[in-house]
Parts: structure tokens; C-alpha cells; sequence
């Protein structure tokens, strides 16, 4: 008993255990590798959560990339996702054990379910993060974007605690698999005075949809009105089949019917971040760069060398950007063909 | 059906006047318009209100001018509009904007049936707000639901999250966030603007009025503090390629086939 | 005195702003090149209000005040001319005068139809003889029984190819200079009614621009406006406001070329920086910007005092001499600043332009502006 007390006057980051995109979705084990570096700075183990039935799995897996201390609650009355009924058992669980940090995956779920941890335990949340640091003070410094990611802001907690974060996926890398990791896993039963979910879940189905293709894919080739017509704006899918892309579409081109609003890359469509991002005929308005921030590499094509969009891009190629489309349809397919 | 919709003006997007040196953000200069997500559940409210019949109250918190979008959402069907303006309540971060949301909400119509949020702001980008909201006002509620139907007293909700189609359901009163997938908003009349600023009133209250915590709104009832406020380093290494498209393809895939490749998952050197 | 737009007439500037952009913005290129009418946005802005601006809630129309009529015309034409064009001239000078002059019984008949944008509305004076000078006019109705048969033709008809129910001006009456002319309501299912081809015009393509022939039309008594030799009259109130509107679109058109312009000059790298930290450009944009600002004031204190039933005739015409002007000056500068690329139909400065020079010429020529003001300024007592 003596050993427990002793780790529990020892500070705690806790990362939240969402394993339910687990092979797609890695933020958990991103989230725990953060952890661990800021652990070490600030002299905190690193616990996990894992709420649910039969999630041994994941349990192991945490364990493995970089969790000290694993809590779990098994039981099947909790085995399907359920934003209140996890709100509940992590402020039961929080208020136990006072965590300085807790971290969360910005995944849909997650942001929707800290905010309801955050003010049940009237505490400060930040949204989105790109970014977790420690300062000389030892408060966590949270970045977050606003005004779709065109500012940066830092934000910090610096009474409440816990000092809680979501955390954009993809932002950190996962510690590789530590199969002689060891640690420590604590089985919770339910508590009995859990309330009642007040939503019920009808049905869920697992979907592989176009929108998640888009936001999804590694290769986006998007075309703004530049394209000239929807003739035109057709060659952009031919190139995207060629490099086994998705089309996307600005907000104009999608208003002149050349492409379907699920095509749209922008504040109210899609948000994209393919490792190679193929813009042509685009200007850069605000609405559409700030859904493409998360791309890893830009090639712009346009005929004004200024235009915004040119500025953004790792390649800016001045040109036509429908003959630009073809000359890379004609050269792919040469490269392809062997 | 007795429906509260949660609007907020924030600065329009496409014209967003910063200083890419001090980062800061010129907000006086910025054109405020209704959120886009806040524009699509004032549309969803209005749509059950066409099947279901009722009463839709429009609640904003901002500075005075942000009695245009109350405005705005009268003129679209809003019966009320409420804009709730303090100096005391500026500044707020999300645990505090929920509380002031809340207790604004009870004052005004303690027997609301539905409270309608828009997913996320364009400027904040927090999500957190209509979250926090439900947690508030101690009901069920739901995020980004993209399509709502009453039957009886229970709301049956859809919605795309983390790759889940999901149906759900709760029973009224709750809260839901509306995303911008659904109910294309429609476009305000001008005669319904017109009568919006003649017959209509935008009611104006302040934290006295409602009664308000003064520990708990504004910068003093945060949790949060901003301690700065940047424009991200646009460090890019930027290759200008032009002249005949031709060459500049050919220099594309030269210099970077590998990217390319990496990305398509392929080989590119087929050609040899 | 007050300077400052009230906030109806903000959120009246963002929401006709936020329409334009959004269903006229991505096409407005491509219907000027097309010279296509987009009926598809027509039927969009029909129960918005756009075709009864000022008309009176009982008849469906949005009874706006003529500085938000002005400023939805602006907006509308910043982001298409064209369509900006049949707004204004609908709403003047084709529904205005039934709403001043008509009978209650011609209102019931006509205002709701025209107000929902269910007929569109044109007025017809211009004929090959006849333009700034109206005694040219050739086209004439004589009285038969309880009918007028009307025979001629009209010219340069705005939305002609798609009016339901255009305002003809006839002789009545040969021998009277002032009394001769009478106004006709004359629907496009009058037999004899026919409309010609479609003009093929430097700008304003977008608006089928036509001639309009009547051969032996016969219309009904009801369907005169006003009285019999009320032609002059009604004709001259009609213009009054419909040059207000006129202003506004070549404001919106100089507004758009501003914008295009400024944004250009700070994208564009000559000398290895922005042509925007020239003096030489910004020399331009400083004269752009207070002309449209001046031209903006002017328009605006007109519309105030119509509003304000003050007598504004010489005041419209002011704003009209002065925003046309200022509308063919400014997007000139703009395709200036632009450059070669300006010239290009790739970038919108050149439709601005070629839009904008017949904004000097309709409802009435600057030249004609400036007889309407100097008349006024001779005729004040000194």
C-alpha cells in the first residue's frame, strides 16, 4: 500500500486510450510518446487509460510504446464508445489520482469528450494542438491554430489542473514497440453510481467513404477556376487515376457544377493532408488554404507567379495549368508504363 | 418545438486583415459575419420549426455589432434574438462562455425543447463550446451531427465520426452541434431584412441582468490564458520552376520523382 | 449629417455580397464570354426580393429604402455587371413607374407578378432616331375603340429578349412637342409583339441586349400608364431613378476593378518587389480609391433625398455623370496596373472595363447628365 501512495503523490501525464481507428488512427501512441518526453521533463510517469470490453490489446500495446501505468475498466456494459459514459469514468478515475497533464486525440470522439471532462472538473482545455511543451515554470504550453491554422496560439493553464490538451493526430511520432517494455496495470470494476448514458447508440457502421477517401488519400490533385472549363477540369481525375489520387475542388469550381460538393476542399468541405498536393489554377483564398495545411508537399501551377497559392507551395510552377495537367498525364504514363 | 440556437459573428475569413510581422490580428478592420457551422444549425432549427412548428430563440455573446447576425438570423425565421454584451464576459475562454451560454439559456427560455450549436467557429476553432454547453445545462447532447429527426419527445441524430456512421438517439430536451454537411443554409430576404431592422428587436443584455457569477465569466471565470499569438513560419523552400511546360515536367519529375513516387507508392523509372 | 452606413445597411451590403460572390462569382466570366442569361441564379433571386426592391410588401416586393437599393445594385455589379443590369433596370425604369403612376387595378395586375420576378420588366425609348433627343420617337399608338394599336421599333432594349412586360414609349399625339407621347404596358404575348436579335455588345454581354418590334400590337386602354401625353413625364421620372441605379452599378464595377487592382499590385513582382511599393501605382490606387469614395458619397446623398421626397433629379444626374465617369477612369487603371495580363480575357479587369464604358452612355449619356445639371444651376435663383 505504501508503494501505491508513494506513486500517487509522484505527478502523472495521462493520455486518454482511443483505439478505435486503432491500425488507421495512431494519435494514442503519438499522444504517449509526447508524454514521455515532457514526462521526463517535468519528473511525471506516464499513465494510460482504457475503457471498454475486451481491450487487453490495446492495453499491452500502450504498455509497449511508452505507458508506465495502465488503468482499465473492462466491462461489457462499456464496450461501445460512448462520449458520457467515458466522460464519467475519466472524472471518476481523475479525481482519484489528480493527473497533471491529460492529453486526449483530437479525433472526432476525443473532441467531443474532453470538453465534457475538461468542465465537469472546471479546468482549462485546449483544442486541437499542434504543439505540447513544458515552460521554465513547469506549465504546459499548448499551441493550437486558429483562424484555419492561418495563427498560432500558445495557451497555458496556470491554476486549474488538470492542464488538459486534445492533440491533432500525426503531429508527434510513436516511440517504435518496446516489446520488453514493462509496466504497471490497475483493473477498475464499474462503478456502481455511474449514471445511466443518457444517448443511445442505435447503430454504427464502419464507412470508407468518398469524404474519408479525400481526406484520406496521400495524393490530392485539386483544381480551382484557373482550369479554365469543366472539359478541362475532367483531366485533373485522369491525372489523379494515374497516380492513384483524389480530386479535390475550390469553392468557385464547385459552384460551377464542375465537381460535387463532396469534392470540396475548404472551411465548410473537406480537410485534406496528402504527402503530395497538386494545385492547379488556384489562387489561395483563405477558406481553401486553411484546409490544406496539413499537406506535406505543394505543387501550385498557375500562370501568376503572386498568386497566393504559388507562395504556399514547395514547387511553384509557372505555366498553364491545364497543358501543365497534360504534360504530366503524357509523362506519368511513360514512367508508369514499365 | 421550443428550439435555441447558439450563434456567433466572427471576423469573414476571406479577408482576414493580419500583421504577418506582430501577428496580431486586426480585428477592427475584419468584416464579421454569422460562423458558417452557426449558420447551419440556425438552418437546421429552422427546418424542424417548418416540419415540427414552434419557436426559435437566436442567442449570440459578442460586442455590439454582432447584433447584425441576430439580425441576420431574424430575417432568416428566428421568432427572438437575444445578444448578450458585457465587457465583463469578453475574453472568455470556453468553460466560461458555456457557463454565461447556460445561465442565459435558463433565464431566458428554461423550458427549451432543443439547443442547436454550430460544430465548430472559423476563428477559434474550439469545437468545445456546445460540449461544454450539455455539461452546463446537465442535458444529453451530441457533436457533429449532420441530420436530425423528432419523433415524439426523442431526437434521432446522424453522423459521420472517426469513421463511423452512427445513429443515435437521446430524449428532449438536449443539445446538439451541426456540422456543415448538411442543411445548406438558405439566404436571407431583403424584404426579411428589411422588417428584421423595422419591426424586430435585437435584446441587449449585460451580465448584471442575468444574474452571472462575476468569478466565472470573462478572462476572470477562465481556466485558459492565451500567452501569445503568432503567424506560423511560412519556412517553405520555394522552387519556381517555368518556361515550356514541357521542360518544366520533365524537371518535375528529375528533381522530384522521389516525392512523387513515395507518395503514389510505385516506382516512377519505368522509362528505362 | 451622418456619414457612418447604419447596420441594416451593412448586413444588406454583406448579404447581397455574399449572394454575388457565391452564385455569380464562380460564372461571371464565363456568361460574359457565353453572353449567356443565367436564368438558373434568376430563379434563385426571385424570392429573395431582387426583382421588387422597393415595391411594397401587399404587391410581394421588399420596400427597401433607395440607399439599400443602391447598395444591393452595387454589390450585385461588383461581382456581375450584366446581371446588376437587369436588377436596376427592372426595378427602375420598368416597374417604377407603374408603381408611381399606375392605377390601383394595373398595380393588382402587374406588381406582384414583376416584384416576384415572375415577368422581368424593360422600358423602350431608344430607337435608331431617336435617343438623347425622346421627340425622335417613330414608334406610335393610335387610338382604336377601347384599344391602342401600336406600331414600331425599339432598340438597344435592356433584358429585351427576356422582358414579359416592357414600358413602350409612343406618340399619341404628332403635333404635341411635350403631351405626345404616352407609356404603354405591353405584355410579350400581345400578338405582333417580336423580339429581334440579340445585340452583340462590347460588355454587359450576359444581358440579351435586343431590339424589340411591335407590328400592329394591339393593347388593351388599361395597359396605358398615367394619362393619355404623360409619356415625357413618366419618362423623366423613370430615368431619375433609374440613373440612381445606373450609379451604383458603375460604382460596383469600379469597386470590383479597385479591388482586382489592389490585390494585383501587391501580388505582382517587378524589380524584384511588389508593384505596389511603386509611387507610380500607388499614386493610381490613392485616386481610384477617393473617386470611388466621392462617387460613393454623391450617390448616396442623392437616394437620401429621394427618399426624403426632395425634388433629386439634378442630384441623380450628378451621381450618375460622376460614378460612370469614375467607373470607366478606374477599371482603365486597373486593367493599366495589370498590365499585359489585363488586356487577357483570363483576368476580370478587362470584362470591368469593357463593362463599364456603357454605364456614360445609358439612361441617359454624360452629356445628357450635364444639360441636367446645368439646367438645374441655371434655373436656381442666384
Amino acid at each position: 500500500m505504501a508503494a501505491s501512495k508513494d506513486k500517487q503523490s509522484q505527478r502523472s501525464i495521462w493520455v486518454f486510450g482511443d483505439y478505435r481507428n486503432y491500425f488507421q488512427n495512431r494519435v494514442t501512441l503519438q499522444l504517449l510518446s509526447r508524454a514521455t518526453d515532457l514526462a521526463g521533463r517535468i519528473g511525471a510517469r506516464v499513465c494510460a487509460t482504457v475503457f471498454g470490453h475486451e481491450v487487453d490489446e490495446y492495453v499491452g500495446e500502450y504498455i509497449a510504446h511508452g505507458a508506465h501505468t495502465v488503468y482499465v475498466v473492462d466491462d461489457s456494459r462499456i464496450k461501445d464508445y460512448n462520449v458520457d459514459t467515458y466522460a464519467s469514468l475519466m472524472v471518476w478515475l481523475i479525481r482519484q489520482h489528480n493527473p497533471e497533464i491529460v492529453l486526449v486525440g483530437a479525433t472526432t470522439f476525443g473532441r467531443e469528450f474532453a470538453p465534457k471532462v475538461a468542465k465537469l472538473l472546471a479546468t482549462g482545455l485546449t483544442a486541437d494542438c499542434v504543439g505540447l511543451d513544458i515552460d521554465e515554470e513547469g506549465l504546459l504550453v499548448q499551441t493550437a491554430p486558429a483562424f484555419g491554422g492561418n495563427l498560432l496560439a500558445e495557451i497555458v493553464t496556470p491554476a486549474r489542473r488538470p492542464q488538459m490538451a486534445t492533440v491533432r493526430p500525426g503531429v508527434y511520432r510513436e516511440i517504435p514497440h518496446n516489446y520488453h517494455a514493462t509496466g504497471e496495470v490497475l483493473r477498475l470494476s464499474l462503478p456502481q453510481d455511474l449514471p445511466r448514458p443518457r444517448v443511445r447508440l442505435v447503430s454504427a457502421e464502419r464507412q470508407v467513404q468518398r469524404e474519408q477517401r479525400l481526406e484520406e488519400a496521400r495524393i490530392v490533385v485539386c483544381g480551382g477556376r484557373g482550369m479554365g472549363s469543366l472539359k478541362r477540369f475532367r483531366n485533373l481525375a485522369e491525372l489523379a487515376r494515374l497516380m492513384g489520387g483524389e480530386v479535390g475542388a475550390t469553392r468557385p469550381v464547385v459552384y460551377a457544377n464542375w465537381a460535387g460538393q463532396d469534392a470540396l476542399v475548404g472551411q465548410a468541405g473537406r480537410h485534406i493532408k496528402p504527402q503530395v498536393l497538386l494545385a492547379f489554377g488556384i489562387s489561395g483564398a483563405i477558406q481553401h488554404t486553411a484546409a490544406i495545411t496539413g499537406a506535406d508537399f505543394i505543387i501550385a501551377v498557375n500562370k501568376n507567379p503572386g498568386a497566393t497559392m504559388m507562395k504556399l507551395a514547395d514547387v511553384a510552377v509557372v505555366a498553364d495549368a491545364n497543358q501543365t495537367c497534360l504534360a504530366l498525364i503524357k509523362e506519368l504514363k511513360k514512367h508508369l508504363r514499365g | 418545438m421550443n428550439l435555441v440556437v447558439c450563434i456567433k459573428q466572427v471576423p469573414a475569413v476571406s479577408e482576414l486583415p493580419w500583421d504577418p510581422q506582430s501577428g496580431t490580428l486586426k480585428r477592427n478592420l475584419a468584416e464579421g459575419m454569422m460562423n458558417p457551422a452557426c449558420r447551419h444549425a440556425l438552418e437546421a432549427a429552422l427546418r424542424l420549426k417548418e416540419i415540427h412548428g414552434g419557436y426559435i430563440t437566436a442567442i449570440s455573446m459578442g460586442p455590439p455589432a454582432a447584433a447584425e447576425i441576430l439580425h441576420e438570423a431574424l430575417a432568416l425565421g428566428a421568432d427572438k434574438a437575444v445578444l448578450l454584451s458585457d465587457p465583463k464576459l469578453a475574453g472568455g475562454d470556453t468553460l466560461a462562455t458555456s457557463y454565461t451560454l447556460g445561465r442565459a439559456i435558463y433565464k431566458l427560455c428554461p423550458d427549451f425543447d432543443l439547443v442547436l450549436c454550430g460544430c465548430h467557429t472559423s476563428d477559434s476553432e474550439t469545437a468545445q463550446v456546445g460540449p461544454q454547453l450539455c455539461v452546463e445545462l446537465d442535458i444529453p447532447g451530441v457533436a457533429n451531427v449532420e441530420h436530425l429527426q423528432v419523433r415524439g419527445r426523442t431526437l434521432i441524430m446522424r453522423r459521420l465520426a472517426d469513421n463511423f456512421l452512427e445513429t443515435l438517439e437521446m430524449d428532449l430536451p438536449g443539445l446538439v452541434t451541426v456540422t456543415t454537411k448538411q442543411y445548406l443554409p438558405r439566404y436571407a430576404s431583403l424584404g426579411g431584412l428589411n422588417e428584421a431592422f423595422q419591426s424586430s428587436e435585437v435584446r441587449t443584455l449585460t451580465a448584471a441582468d442575468l444574474d452571472l457569477d462575476g468569478d466565472k465569466v470573462g478572462v476572470a471565470g477562465s481556466a485558459t490564458r492565451i500567452r501569445a499569438v503568432y503567424a506560423p513560419q511560412a519556412a517553405k523552400e520555394n522552387v519556381v520552376l517555368k518556361g515550356a511546360v514541357k521542360d518544366i515536367v520533365e524537371e518535375l519529375f528529375n528533381r522530384f520523382g522521389d516525392r512523387i513516387a513515395g507518395a503514389i507508392g510505385k516506382d516512377l523509372n519505368g522509362r528505362q | 449629417m451622418n456619414f457612418y452606413p447604419c447596420m441594416k445597411h451593412t448586413v444588406i451590403r454583406k448579404t447581397v455580397r455574399a449572394f454575388a460572390e457565391t452564385e455569380l462569382g464562380a460564372i461571371a466570366h464565363d456568361i460574359d464570354q457565353e453572353a449567356r442569361f443565367p436564368w438558373e441564379v434568376i430563379e434563385k433571386m426571385r424570392p429573395l426580393h431582387f426583382f421588387g426592391l422597393q415595391v411594397p410588401k401587399e404587391y410581394g416586393g421588399a420596400d427597401l429604402d433607395s440607399i439599400s437599393y443602391a447598395i444591393t445594385i452595387e454589390e450585385l455589379s461588383r461581382v456581375c455587371a450584366a446581371i446588376g443590369l437587369c436588377v436596376t433596370v427592372h426595378n427602375s425604369v420598368g416597374l417604377y413607374p407603374i408603381l408611381t403612376f399606375g392605377t390601383d387595378e394595373q398595380k393588382r395586375r402587374f406588381l406582384p407578378r414583376l416584384a416576384g420576378g415572375e415577368i422581368i420588366g424593360g422600358f423602350c425609348i431608344t430607337e435608331a432616331n431617336a435617343g438623347s433627343d425622346a421627340g425622335g420617337v417613330e414608334t406610335h399608338a393610335v387610338k382604336d375603340g377601347d384599344s391602342y394599336i401600336i406600331n414600331g421599333t425599339k432598340i438597344f432594349v435592356t433584358n429585351g429578349a427576356i422582358c414579359g412586360a416592357p414600358l413602350i414609349f409612343a406618340v399619341t399625339n404628332p403635333k404635341s412637342a411635350k403631351r405626345g407621347a404616352s407609356v404603354f404596358i405591353v405584355e410579350k404575348t400581345t400578338p405582333g409583339f417580336a423580339v429581334g436579335e440579340i445585340e452583340d455588345l462590347c460588355g454587359m454581354r450576359a444581358n440579351p441586349v435586343s431590339s424589340l418590334f411591335l407590328e400592329d400590337c394591339r393593347v388593351p386602354e388599361e395597359n396605358l400608364l398615367g394619362k393619355v401625353g404623360d409619356g415625357l413625364k413618366i419618362g423623366l421620372a423613370a430615368l431619375d431613378t433609374g440613373r440612381l441605379g445606373i450609379a451604383a452599378q458603375a460604382l460596383g464595377i469600379a469597386q470590383a476593378a479597385f479591388e482586382a487592382a489592389v490585390r494585383y499590385s501587391k501580388e505582382r513582382q517587378q524589380f524584384k518587389q511588389a508593384i505596389a511599393s511603386f509611387q507610380t501605382i500607388q499614386n493610381m490606387l490613392a485616386d481610384m480609391a477617393t473617386e470611388i469614395d466621392a462617387g460613393r458619397l454623391l450617390l448616396y446623398r442623392a437616394c437620401a433625398m429621394k427618399d426624403a421626397l426632395s425634388p433629386f433629379s439634378a442630384e441623380a444626374a450628378m451621381a450618375k455623370l460622376y460614378c460612370s465617369t469614375l467607373a470607366t477612369r478606374v477599371s482603365g487603371q486597373a486593367v493599366q496596373i495589370h498590365g499585359g495580363y489585363g488586356y487577357s480575357k483570363e483576368y476580370d479587369v478587362e470584362r470591368y472595363y469593357r463593362d463599364a464604358k456603357v454605364t456614360e452612355i445609358y439612361e441617359g449619356t454624360s452629356e445628357v447628365q450635364r444639360m441636367v445639371i446645368a439646367r438645374s444651376v441655371l434655373t436656381r435663383p442666384s
